[in-house]
């Protein structure tokens, strides 16, 4: 059964389109990841399905049905901006919204308790939520989201401005609460996030699910390999060219491209026996990466569009659509240099 | 739970946020004002005439400040996750709106106990206070149900000016009158005449309900007033809640 249908979902701002029709299904029990970069209108997204939002066209059904306020209760919603009631403490302000959503007397206290407990706040529990740091917030934000136990959890950008250590927890805390169950759409722009966390992954991009696609069919050998390495001498840096033109050496950093099994057995052997020492080896390109550059450069070349990544970009896993921002703000600065000059 | 439960406990979390947050001192300060400058012990004894007038504006003042601050608190990011829950979006204004009576009969409940105490009104017994109060505080909430339309929320820019618009058209012969209106060509000045006494129509119970306050007279069709005003508050919230409930929610940043 799927929890989520949406066919064909128009919604433009003043006029500017934003989704151009998306059409997404979410089967129950799944994590599905919303990809794409900021601006891709992936909180429109779930704010259509939450019933803050109505689309210009299309269909919305949430368990099966177009009217949204049949599924307030069996949806948690954790929102992107980390903006609670700050007079309460995280125990009251729990305590409200589960009256809100029609618990009450010793089962309230207990989902209170057992929330409190699962997202670790027990220490800030009768702390005021003004002095919660983000990272705690985005608990916070958990914990309310889960408080009347929903079928279908909705999440925005649930790692977004905390800290790496706060991304980790977060991304911890999310995968044990999959293990509860709940079906899950999430809407990130970190692809080391949508890989740990999701089953299936779709691309918003020119306001459309461009591309989906189970994670783990994204797992297959990576087409080039990024091997960090001690200074290598020169003497192994010719033996390790020599091996084959997809060698290139950059005295600290080996690159397999196209990589096979057997030259990587190659080179890696090469490298024990001059004695190098290996940090790391890795996909020169995310899995996820590569999945979502095929796309975009696919769509836009359908579409003639502009948008497109530039060539040659590379990065490593949730650094792409940053790196992807970067160099769209780069030439966006260089073009108003242009016109200033 | 019901709606009804739903919204209780809403408009408890609202007006403990607002007692919480201090903004309530702004009320006090005020009411304390008020009391120290027209309702304790002078010379002169004070009339319950005095009394109701006074208080009625001094009320309807206190209800302009004190709902356009609770309704800017409902008009908060904040409010996503609320509203995600089984709240309703029902429930959410009501709750906005019955935090502001909370606070502004309970100033008027404060202002008549510190006259009761420190200054008696001589020949207003409890019945004729309690016939004194009634209209006054369904005027208070027909002030409040109409701050509650015209909140951002409830109503997009246009309609608000609309309102607002027509409203002045009511309100509107104390200004075009007399010469004006007679300078005006004679069908213009009977359409004019014709629009104000409709638009003015549902205004009548607010005036007739504030002078009732003062007077204390029921008699005759007056006895209505406090019916009609209450009808209008009925209706004023069930057309601000059903606009809020079709609009798309885009809280202030």
């Amino acid at each position: 059964m799927d929890i989520i249908e949406l066919d064909k979902v128009y919604k433009s701002y003043d006029g500017i389109p934003v989704l151009r029709g998306v059409t997404l299904r979410v089967p129950q029990g799944i994590v599905y990841g919303v990809l794409g970069p900021h601006g891709a209108g992936k909180t429109t997204l779930i704010s259509i399905m939450i019933g803050f939002l109505r689309p210009d066209r299309g269909v919305v059904r949430i368990f099966g049905s177009d009217n949204l306020q049949q599924a307030d209760g069996h949806v948690g919603y954790v929102p992107e901006r980390l903006r609670y009631h700050a007079r309460y403490t995280v125990r009251e302000y729990l305590w409200y919204l589960g009256r809100f959503s029609g618990l009450s007397g010793a089962v309230l206290r207990q989902r209170v308790n057992a929330e409190i407990g699962a997202f670790d706040l027990t220490g800030v529990a009768d702390q005021p939520m003004s002095a919660l740091s983000r990272g705690m917030l985005q608990r916070v934000g958990l914990a309310q989201a889960l408080l009347s136990e929903p079928d279908l959890l909705l999440i925005d950008e649930p790692t977004a401005g905390l800290d790496p250590e706060g991304q980790r927890d977060i991304i911890e805390m999310l995968a044990a609460v999959r293990q509860r169950g709940p079906t899950i759409l999430m809407t990130t722009h970190f692809l080391d996030e949508a890989d740990l966390l999701c089953d299936r992954i779709g691309i918003l991009h020119g306001g459309r699910i461009v591309a989906e696609a189970e994670t783990h069919t994204l797992h297959k050998p990576a087409s080039s390999i990024l091997i960090t390495v001690a200074d290598l001498p020169p003497a192994t840096e010719s033996a390790l060219t020599a091996l084959s033109p997809a060698v290139q050496c950059n005295r600290r950093e080996i690159t397999l491209a196209p990589n096979t099994p057997e030259l990587q057995a190659q080179v890696l052997r090469l490298l024990l026996d001059h004695g190098i020492t290996i940090f790391t080896l890795a996909p020169r390109r995310h899995p996820i990466e590569e999945f979502y550059l095929e796309t975009v450069r696919g769509d836009a070349k359908r579409d003639g569009s502009s948008d497109a990544p530039p060539p040659g970009l590379s990065g490593t896993g949730d650094t792409l659509l940053r790196e992807l921002l970067r160099q769209e703000e780069q030439r966006t600065l260089e073009g108003r240099e242009r016109n200033h000059l | 739970m019901n709606a009804l439960a739903r919204t209780f406990w809403f408009a408890v979390f609202t007006l403990n946020e607002y007692l919480r947050s201090g903004r309530i001192v702004v009320e006090a300060v005020a009411t304390a004002v008020a009391y120290y400058l027209f309702f304790r012990r002078w010379t002169t004894p004070m009339t319950p005439e005095y009394f109701f007038s006074t208080v009625g504006l001094f009320a309807l003042g206190l209800t302009v400040y004190t709902g356009s601050t609770i309704l800017a608190l409902g008009d908060r990011p904040y409010g996503y996750v609320i509203l995600a829950r089984r709240l309703g979006r029902g429930p959410y204004l009501l709750g906005l709106y019955l935090t502001i009576l909370a606070v502004t009969w309970g100033m008027y409940g404060v202002i008549c106990l510190l006259v009761a105490l420190t200054n008696p009104i001589r020949g207003l017994g409890f019945a004729d206070w309690v016939l004194g109060t009634i209209p006054l505080l369904l005027n208070l909430a027909l002030l409040a149900a109409f701050l509650t339309l015209l909140t951002p929320i409830v109503l997009p820019a246009p309609w608000r000016l609309a309102v607002l618009a027509l409203v002045a058209l009511a309100f509107s012969g104390s200004l075009i009158g007399g010469a004006t209106l007679s300078s005006l060509p004679e069908s213009v000045a009977i359409a004019l005449d014709v629009v104000r006494t409709v638009l003015s129509t549902p205004l009548l119970p607010a005036f007739t309900g504030f002078a009732i306050s003062v007077s204390r007279d029921y008699s005759g069709a007056s006895a209505v007033v406090p019916v009609a005003q209450l009808f209008l508050v009925i209706g004023l919230l069930a057309f601000a809640v059903y606009s809020f409930a079709k609009r798309e929610l885009v809280f202030s940043a």
